[in-house]
């Protein structure tokens, strides 16, 4: 509307013009950026063709890698990538919701404060100081914890996991809380009032509706899991094959393993600089990662969405 | 107004900086954790009295820093192996010029139960069992009951290829194996000295007789040979390797500078210091 | 009430109470361990020498600089992106649109790529593609692109959360839209814009990953003078290489110095953005 006044009165014509350009370079940073990015990850999997157009699916399912024979099979990583997810989920998944819960519904807003401030403070701590301790400390406590299971070493898939558990806790901690923060105090009163206690309430009715919240957290936490290096790295054991034969594997769990992190983070990755199928696969491993972290990343917007979407038909009806 | 050209000096404050300075060349080295401490502590010299640019990167080892020579990306390599065949064939433009500094070998080192359990030296064909893993007791060669941690080093360490040369010695690439990995030196000082069970092989002056135990070698002809400096020096022990300081074509201005420093005897001391041989020391 | 329901209503703040306690056990070790070995190598002295003897000796001053310099680039990198992006979609784009919820799907999973995916595309670009070797800039557009969603989403909040009262008393005296973004829109957002760059920096700080393979050496780089074939010592990476590499008990102290020193840089620009973040997130609430 003031645009068309403008073009009657040569001051206001001038001043929107001048303006303009807020638009147009907005647009075009916002092109720009988004296009580079594309580029980016479209020449990654470009880079990555070679070695598709060798093994194809074997390179997925393959189990064996050994790069001085130019073989390269990455499902023993793949595995040990999801087995040190899992770990760590299995070990951080209670503790940040037993946190959430206590925060969220039992404490005051000065407790609340100080748990809040310590989940923050672990949350700042560096990967490769989490790296350090568990090189310096988690590598020998493991090893003593578990030597009546006798294992190989205290690099494992398990102490990675252990250690990933500490990482991702703030993460799943704080959204967990936020989620359950998010449920309406009036429903808790609700329930309140028909008799129910705090623990029930919490149980049969803020838990339940901040479900689909809880699970976004956990997926978020996984794909944070899932993409975590140095740490991982330094206590993995970074043996290459250890893929056993049965799903669930004891004994797989306490040896050394590769993840697909511990592998790229690794010497191969200069290694295989002037060699360009040995690059290629590495590239692929990279793709590979690339798209279980954004699986479930997408999974847990997709999630939130749908909450959101749920949320305002609930509001509609009441 | 104040925000776009708070972001525009940002930006430019950024950038700004580098475009007006002249780029000023820096040496690059790179390479093997074997050399790294001898060649730190050259640098810093060279830096201090001479205002020497040099920069130092360990990622990859021997192997990394030959690959970063013959890419461009390093203009010094350091390595604990002499040149092969495959580096050649990778980069055949590149014209490798392999200078000596020292003496170093590669010993097989224990954990602390497995020395004081017994094994004290092993044979070519047990540490060939014993890599392949054919051998998984140690009580199979006269040592503790207690299953074997074999400890791989990183595929492009210096040590892994002089490892792999003695104990195949006709065969272009060793058998594959599955093992832990451990990396640099001090890592896999560490972390065998931490396992029970384990062996892996290591830099001579790096078994430090504490945490972990270097084995001496039992010769075909049934002669145990310890690696001590005389058995390296001789060429007795033969799991020795000369540690290489390595250009592509004659070495120039810092480059040569460098080369200069470690070769004199202020270098040299730096060799010894840290516990390897001196040029002079080897027939 | 029966007795299950006694039980249940003691056992979940309990469990709560155990979860919690687990926390505070592992943040009380963290904490105590950096303070226990750190503090004893930590000094003025150690934070403007140099590195000597591979880490065993000397300070840390390069190590602390090259972070520095690399959270600075990366910072000027993320901040005209990001105010480009959080306009067009806060301003320009109306608020239900689906390009809208496309650009938060992509800002979403931009923010989750793995960092060590992050230092695999750096050596792809910079040093395959551009051949600039190890260089600081790749490491701050590297930097500076993982944090573009933290300040972009933070900005995006903030300009959303502009009262709308205000928006229609500048209509209605006749500014214009480009008026309004420069006159209300962006200096209501500047807590945004703070909090996010402090939040971004204390990511970038610690990130290892990234600088792994296109910017950080562990010895021999000073101040950058050109962009190519110009590294940088950076903390994060020099206590990675002495993680696996330190040459004897004097790089320990040092170690642990280094650590202390990084987790305190971190958690100093933490604070620094915390009472933004709390005034934001409660007026967000009572919006």
């Amino acid at each position: 509307m003031s645009e068309r006044g403008a073009e009657r009165f040569p001051i206001e014509k001038m001043r929107v013009n001048r303006h303009r350009w807020i638009f147009w370079s907005s647009m075009a940073g916002l092109l720009i950026t988004l296009s580079a990015l594309l580029a980016t990850l479209l020449f990654l999997v470009w880079q990555a063709t070679p070695i598709i157009r060798q093994s194809g699916a074997g390179f997925v399912f393959g189990r064996l890698w050994y790069y001085p024979e130019q073989m390269f099979g990455a499902l023993a990583m793949i595995y040990g990538t999801a087995v040190v997810s899992l770990v760590a989920l299995t070990l951080a998944v209670p503790v940040a919701l037993g946190t959430a819960v206590l925060s969220a519904e039992y404490l005051d807003a000065g407790a609340r404060l100080v748990v809040k401030s310590a989940v923050e403070l672990l949350a700042g701590v560096p990967s490769v100081v989490y790296g350090l301790i568990g090189v310096l400390f988690l590598r020998e406590w493991v090893y003593r914890g578990l030597a009546p299971f006798d294992p190989i070493s205290g690099d494992s898939l398990f102490t990675a996991g252990l250690l990933l558990a500490v990482m991702i806790l703030p993460t799943i901690t704080t959204l967990c809380d936020d989620a359950l923060r998010a449920v309406p105090a009036s429903q808790r009163a609700a329930a309140r009032s028909l008799g129910l206690t705090r623990a029930e309430s919490v149980l049969h009715v803020a838990l339940p509706q901040a479900a689909p919240g809880l699970l976004a957290a956990i997926l978020l936490g996984l794909g944070r899991a899932l993409g975590e290096t140095v740490a991982v790295f330094l206590v993995v054991g970074r043996q290459d094959n250890q893929l056993p034969d049965k799903l669930f594997s004891w004994d797989a769990l306490i040896s050394p393993g590769q993840t697909l992190t511990s592998k790229l983070g690794g010497p191969e990755t200069h290694l295989a600089y002037g060699d360009p199928l040995h690059w290629a696969a590495m590239a692929g491993l990279a793709v590979l990662l690339l798209v279980m972290t954004a699986l479930c990343l997408a999974a847990a917007k997709g999630i939130e969405k749908l909450t959101k979407s749920r949320a305002a038909r609930v509001a509609g009806q009441s | 107004m104040q925000f776009h050209r708070f972001c525009l000096l940002t930006f430019s404050a950024a950038f700004g900086l580098t475009f007006p300075l002249p780029a000023q060349d820096s040496l690059r080295v790179s390479g093997s954790t074997t050399l790294n401490p001898v060649v730190s502590e050259a640098v810093e010299v060279l830096r201090n009295e001479k205002g020497l640019r040099i920069t130092i990167d360990t990622a990859g080892g021997s192997t990394g820093g030959i690959n970063a020579l013959g890419d461009g990306r390093a203009d010094v390599a350091m390595s604990s192996r002499s040149i092969q065949e495959r580096d050649r064939d990778k980069f055949p433009s590149v014209k490798y010029h392999s200078v000596p500094i020292g003496q170093d070998a590669v010993s097989l080192v224990v954990s602390a139960d497995v020395w004081n359990g017994g094994v004290k030296n092993l044979s070519g064909s047990q540490i060939r069992d014993l890599y392949e893993g054919r051998l998984k007791n140690w009580k199979e060669v006269g040592g503790p009951d207690r299953r074997v941690v074999f400890l791989n080093r990183e595929p492009g360490r210096g040590e892994w290829e002089v490892f792999t040369k003695f104990l195949y010695p006709d065969r272009n690439k060793p058998p594959m194996t599955s093992h832990p990995m451990v990396g640099s030196n001090e890592e896999t000082r560490n972390k065998t000295g931490g396992t029970r069970g384990a062996i892996t092989f290591l830099s001579t002056p790096w078994a430090d007789g504490k945490k972990v135990f270097a084995l001496g070698l039992e010769l075909p002809d049934g002669n145990v040979v310890e690696a001590n400096g005389a058995n390296i020096a001789s060429g007795q022990y033969p799991m020795s390797r000369p540690l290489f300081v390595i250009t592509d074509g004659e070495p120039a201005g810092a480059a040569a500078t460098l080369i200069d420093y470690l070769l004199a005897e202020p270098g040299q001391q730096l060799v010894s210091k840290h516990g390897y041989l001196r040029l002079d020391e080897v027939q | 009430m029966t007795g299950s329901r006694k039980f249940i209503r003691w056992l979940l703040p309990t469990l709560g109470l155990v979860s919690a306690l687990v926390v505070a056990v592992v943040v009380i070790f963290i904490v105590t361990v950096l303070l226990q070995r750190g503090t004893s190598s930590v000094s003025i002295h150690f934070l403007t020498t140099d590195t000597r003897g591979a880490g065993s000796e000397g300070g840390i001053f390069y190590q602390i600089l090259g972070t520095c310099i690399l959270i600075g680039s990366a910072l000027a990198v993320a901040v005209p992106p990001a105010l480009a992006i959080s306009l067009v979609r806060s301003v320009f784009l109306q608020p239900h649109t689906r390009l809208g919820k496309a650009l938060d799907l992509i800002l979403h999973l931009l923010n989750g790529i793995p960092a060590i995916v992050f230092g695999i595309l750096g050596l792809l670009i910079f040093s395959k593609l551009f051949g600039w070797g190890k260089s600081w800039l790749a490491g701050g557009i590297l930097l500076g692109v993982m944090i573009l969603p933290t300040l972009t989403v933070a900005l995006i909040e903030r300009l959303a959360a502009v009262p709308r009262a205000y928006i229609e008393a500048a209509t209605g005296l006749g500014l214009t839209r480009g008026q309004i973004i420069l006159a209300i829109w962006l200096p209501q957002s500047s807590g945004g814009l703070i909090t996010g760059s402090l939040l971004g920096l204390a990511r970038a700080a610690g990130e290892t990953a990234p600088i792994l393979f296109v910017t950080a050496v562990f010895s021999g780089a000073t101040v950058p003078t050109g962009i190519v074939d110009n590294p940088l010592l950076a903390l994060p990476y020099h206590i990675f290489v002495l993680a696996q590499d330190s040459f004897h008990e004097g790089a320990r102290a040092n170690l642990w110095g280094a650590a202390l020193v990084l987790v305190t840089l971190i958690t100093v620009l933490n604070l620094a953005a915390l009472p933004l973040r709390f005034r934001l997130h409660e007026e967000s609430r009572h919006a």
